[in-house]
């Protein structure tokens, strides 16, 4: 029987995970930035007085408000107070824009990240469960080692080559001489030029139109893994004893398939979705910069090639939290789904 | 104890005759079984025996058609007698045909495993889904109710084991439960791969106590597969010893083991000092079983054969009848039952 | 017959693991596949500079030029021989992903042998320190350190291998607690040999096939990190494949069709060899691993 104290124990002890690993990845981004030989501080400082002959007080100030740190007290209270400003998610102010808060930024950019690579991830996940389950049940059929073997291609090229190839065979290739499918025009940024953001169709259609390559990019990169999970764990299933007891037991195919096979195998396939989800963030940078396309990803890259440290280390962060609250998920997920992790409090590592 | 004798006019539940099985096999077609006949009387419990490899449990598990994808039966026959009193042929029966048998009256047990149940689903969905698949008009507390005493019947305590996952329960509570399920649908054949591996002494026994009292009410056949003669003593009428994929004696338990006619049930008895010993470890007999994907020449036991004649490397024996209600598969039989036999 | 049995006993473990890889080789196609690519690309990298030289000047009469008899894989923007630099492109690649996975290899069994073997509270520290570092983002992260130091090639190997310790260091350690299990193990730690006696000569020869399938995957990702930061202009390598992409990419020469082949070109080696990598790993593990054979 399930234990009842168990539950709350389970998810306070991964709350306090999560908290630790915000934690010291927030710590190692401060010291990064406070400790290291060049430090960005000091190099911001520096080229304050060299380019703009300021004092050396004025840029420390100046500094020290962007930074949202105080160079003054040591460096103990400044961990401190970074750590409460990150804890109330203030970052200072962007090096760039000045004045403009790092987190008006990010919310601006996160949504189009979130669109582009979750639709990707949503549509490669809806294929990619079908077509591995298909291949599983179906091993004999001629279709199966093409499906299985386009899947262990695309899951082995690199995104920003698949992004390359859809550019190509999208944009550039004139089939039969009436121009390519998608206009060169949209595949560079996130929407046309003469449209007004806003719940109206001619934005929505030209969001769309921008955003279907880079779609479609995410969706490649990322079906042919949805089909060996999906198969491997599917054919596992086929395999157990449980379903081969089942027959056994003269249950129809039907009933075998959904409450015997289907449920097993999608346990860990939906722990992995939701495992992925967090990697929606971070894992656009090469793709966003192919596109031009103005998410996170670029956001840290432009802020990167700019040294835009507070930009930087926000972004950064978000894309941790992103993948610590997904793996969070993942394993309350994994408990609700698995009654054996639900009842001995345990993740599916543990 | 029951006696056996073949060709007699008492019906079979279960004939096997001349069945042979292939699997095909990167290297070729594998014989896993090879001409084997085998008969089950209503309420007659068999043991079969034999290495691993043997192809026992191919045997038992063409009786389901529950066979790996690659194996194909070659030849032969298999009929069932079911309760209704009609013969089914299992071996030309579909899938669909095969489905209301399964459980209902032949059940196949396989291996003691760790995952007989669905690990996401308590015990008691797993028993009302068996039910419900041959009678979908079963009630749930009629099968709930049934479910509870048969798994009392098996020394379990019924309500807690079917709201139980299986994997709260131990690997001699989970074979206890699945032979309770097995009972669920009163079958009339049983079929058993290892009953006990995997399981401790303790368990072990209880679970053989189980059986033979279970088999002692409901009169069941049986069918089982196992490598401890010990199992074989408590629970068999009857043995049939199986080498490199041929039966080679088929013989009543008490006859068989104070007298055992062919070299290798010899071999068997003799590298068995006491019952309890696994015959497994019978690394007295010299030699290893053949390649079965080879085509064998002559009988598959000569090159381990203490008793190695000349016509041995070039004519396989058949299994013939030896004595009253025993037969078996050797050269040299043959010739000592010509010469007594006036 | 008995002394066969005899014989294969006495046959030491490495000699079976070899004679696996063997038989591998000649019954999975796509392993062989994955080696002969592999293998032609390696020869390429290290052969073909000899015969095709690079073009050290600029030729502007030949700017960009469609595939010919002179220059098979056409020109680039500065009129320079487009196959000679997929030639010369691989080198270096090659050389550096080779690097991490031996680095992060060796960090992987000696943090993830030494954790199963030590156990305890130190066990238990880098076991959580490891679920902590697989949550950082790795390829931001890499982008985020290029802009605190200006990383070279060789450091980039080195940070590369280092920040992959926590995967392989799971798996490692994971593994070896399984054969720490196995009855030579166990021997070998009542008789009080020393520990790295008994990771070198009984744990590693047993996870031979383990090791190497992680060891393409790693170049693999080597591969992926190194073009990608070459592809974004963040490493300053000069001849390799990322950086013909890099330049053909910032030349606009997607929508050059005669020139095409100066992005295809790099574009389709990279693909081979990491589809290469792939499949040796792949064949590897069904190799050591017979559940997952079919």
């Amino acid at each position: 029987m399930i234990g009842k104290g168990s539950l709350p124990v389970f998810i306070a002890g991964k709350l306090l995970k999560v908290v630790f690993t915000v934690w010291i990845v927030t710590t190692l981004i401060f010291f990064l930035i406070r400790l290291m030989p060049s430090n960005p501080i000091e190099r911001y400082i520096q080229s304050l007085v060299v380019q703009y002959g300021m004092t050396y007080e004025e840029s420390s100030a100046r500094a020290s408000a962007l930074f949202a740190i105080d160079l003054e007290a040591n460096l103990f209270s400044q961990y401190l107070d970074y750590l409460s400003g990150a804890i109330r998610l203030d970052f200072g102010t962007s090096f760039l824009s000045p004045g403009v808060p790092v987190t008006a930024i990010i919310a601006a950019r996160l949504p189009w990240t979130l669109f582009t690579v979750g639709m990707g991830l949503l549509f490669a996940f809806a294929l990619g469960i079908v077509l591995g389950a298909l291949a599983a049940y179906r091993r004999d059929a001629w279709w199966e080692p093409v499906v299985s073997g386009t899947s262990s291609f695309l899951s082995a090229v690199p995104d920003f080559l698949i992004a390359i190839f859809l550019i190509l065979l999208f944009g550039v290739f004139t089939w039969g001489g009436r121009g390519s499918i998608v206009p060169i025009f949209q595949l560079r940024g996130n929407y046309g030029p003469g449209v007004t953001p806003g719940w109206n169709w001619a934005f929505l259609r030209s969001v769309w139109g921008h955003g279907f390559v880079p779609i479609l990019t995410y969706f490649f990169s990322q079906i042919g893994i949805w089909v060996l999970l999906m198969k491997g764990s599917t054919t596992s299933c086929l395999n157990s004893d449980y379903a081969t007891i089942a027959r056994a037991r003269g249950l129809r195919p039907e009933k075998i398939l959904r409450s015997y096979i289907g449920r097993n195998a999608m346990l860990p396939i939906a722990t992995e979705f939701a495992m992925r989800l967090g990697f929606i963030l971070g894992g656009s940078l090469i793709i966003e910069q192919l596109f031009v396309y103005q998410g996170l990803g670029l956001e840290l890259l432009k802020a990167t090639s700019n040294r835009d440290y507070p930009l930087m280390q926000a972004i950064f962060l978000v894309m941790t939290v992103a993948i610590v609250l997904s793996n969070l998920f993942a394993e309350l997920l994994y408990g609700v789904l698995d009654p054996r992790i639900r009842q001995e409090g345990k993740g599916p590592h543990g | 104890m029951m006696s056996t004798v073949y060709g007699t006019d008492q019906e079979n539940l279960l004939e096997i005759r001349n069945l042979s099985i292939r699997y095909r096999t990167r290297r070729g077609e594998l014989r896993a079984v090879e001409d084997a006949t085998l008969l089950v009387k209503p309420g007659e419990s068999v043991a079969i025996i034999g290495e691993s490899g043997s192809g026992k449990t191919t045997l038992i598990s063409a009786i389901v058609r529950m066979l790996p994808l690659n194996a194909r039966l070659a030849t032969g026959t298999m009929r069932y007698r079911t309760a209704a009193d009609s013969l089914v042929h299992l071996d030309t029966a579909t899938e669909r045909e095969m489905r209301p048998l399964r459980w209902k009256e032949i059940v196949m047990v396989f291996q003691a495993s760790q995952s007989s149940f669905n690990p996401v689903s308590r015990i008691y969905t797993q028993f009302l889904d068996t039910a419900r698949a041959h009678n979908p008009a079963a009630r749930t507390s009629d099968v709930m109710d049934r479910s509870r005493k048969l798994l009392e019947l098996v020394a379990l305590d019924g309500e807690k084991v079917l709201h139980s996952f299986p994997h709260e329960l131990s690997g001699g509570m989970k074979q206890r439960t699945l032979i309770a399920l097995g009972l669920l649908l009163e079958p009339r054949l049983i079929i058993l791969d290892e009953p006990t591996t995997a399981l401790d002494l303790l368990t072990q026994k209880k679970i053989l106590k189980i059986l033979r009292s279970l088999r002692d009410q409901y009169r069941f056949g049986m069918v089982f597969v196992t490598h401890d003669l010990g199992i074989v003593s408590r629970l068999a009428d009857r043995v049939v010893v199986m080498y490199a994929g041929s039966i080679v004696e088929d013989a009543p338990w008490e006859e068989f083991y104070q007298d055992p006619k062919h070299p290798y049930s010899q071999g068997l008895i003799r590298a068995v000092p006491k019952l309890t010993t696994a015959i497994e470890k019978l690394y007295s007999i010299p030699g290893t079983t053949p390649d079965l994907v080879e085509k064998i020449q002559g009988c598959p036991f000569a090159p381990r054969c203490p008793f190695r004649m000349e016509i041995c490397t070039r004519e396989n024996p058949p299994l013939l009848p030896v004595a009253l209600g025993r037969s078996a598969a050797c050269h040299l039989l043959k010739e000592d039952s010509s010469e007594s036999t006036p | 017959m008995a002394d066969t049995a005899v014989r294969l006993k006495t046959h030491n473990r490495l000699a079976r693991s070899l004679r696996h890889v063997g038989d591998a080789i000649t019954r999975d196609i796509v392993g062989a596949a994955g080696f002969g690519i592999l293998f032609l690309i390696i020869l390429m990298s290290v052969v073909g500079p000899y015969f095709f030289p690079l073009d050290t000047i600029s030729d502007p009469d030949k700017l960009l030029m469609a595939p010919s008899a002179d220059h098979f894989l056409g020109t680039d923007h500065l009129g320079r021989d487009i196959w000679a630099q997929v030639v010369s492109g691989g080198r270096e690649l090659l050389v550096l992903a080779f690097l991490t996975a031996i680095v992060a290899v060796l960090l992987g069994i000696f943090l993830g042998s030494l954790a199963a073997l030590v156990r305890g509270r130190f066990d238990a520290v880098m076991l959580f320190l490891a679920d902590v570092w697989l949550t950082i983002p790795r390829f931001p992260l890499l982008v985020v350190l290029s802009g605190f130091f200006r990383l070279d090639a060789v450091a980039l190997a080195i940070v590369l291998a280092i920040l992959s310790w926590a995967g392989l260091f799971r798996t490692i350690r994971a593994e070896v607690l399984s054969l720490k299990k196995r009855d030579y193990v166990e021997a070998a730690f009542m008789l009080d040999m020393p520990i790295g006696y008994i990771i070198f000569r009984e744990i590693i020869p047993n996870m031979a096939g383990f090791i190497a399938a992680s060891f393409t995957l790693l170049m693999r990702a080597a591969i992926y990190a190194q073009v990608g930061l070459v592809f974004l202009g963040l490493l300053p390598l000069d001849q390799n494949w990322g950086v013909m992409i890099n330049v053909a990419w910032n030349q606009g020469v997607i929508y050059n069709p005669d020139a095409i082949s100066f992005l295809l070109a790099p574009t389709i080696v990279i693909c081979l060899l990491i589809l290469s990598l792939v499949w040796i790993s792949r064949s590897l593990e069904e190799l050591f691993n017979p559940s997952l054979r079919k």
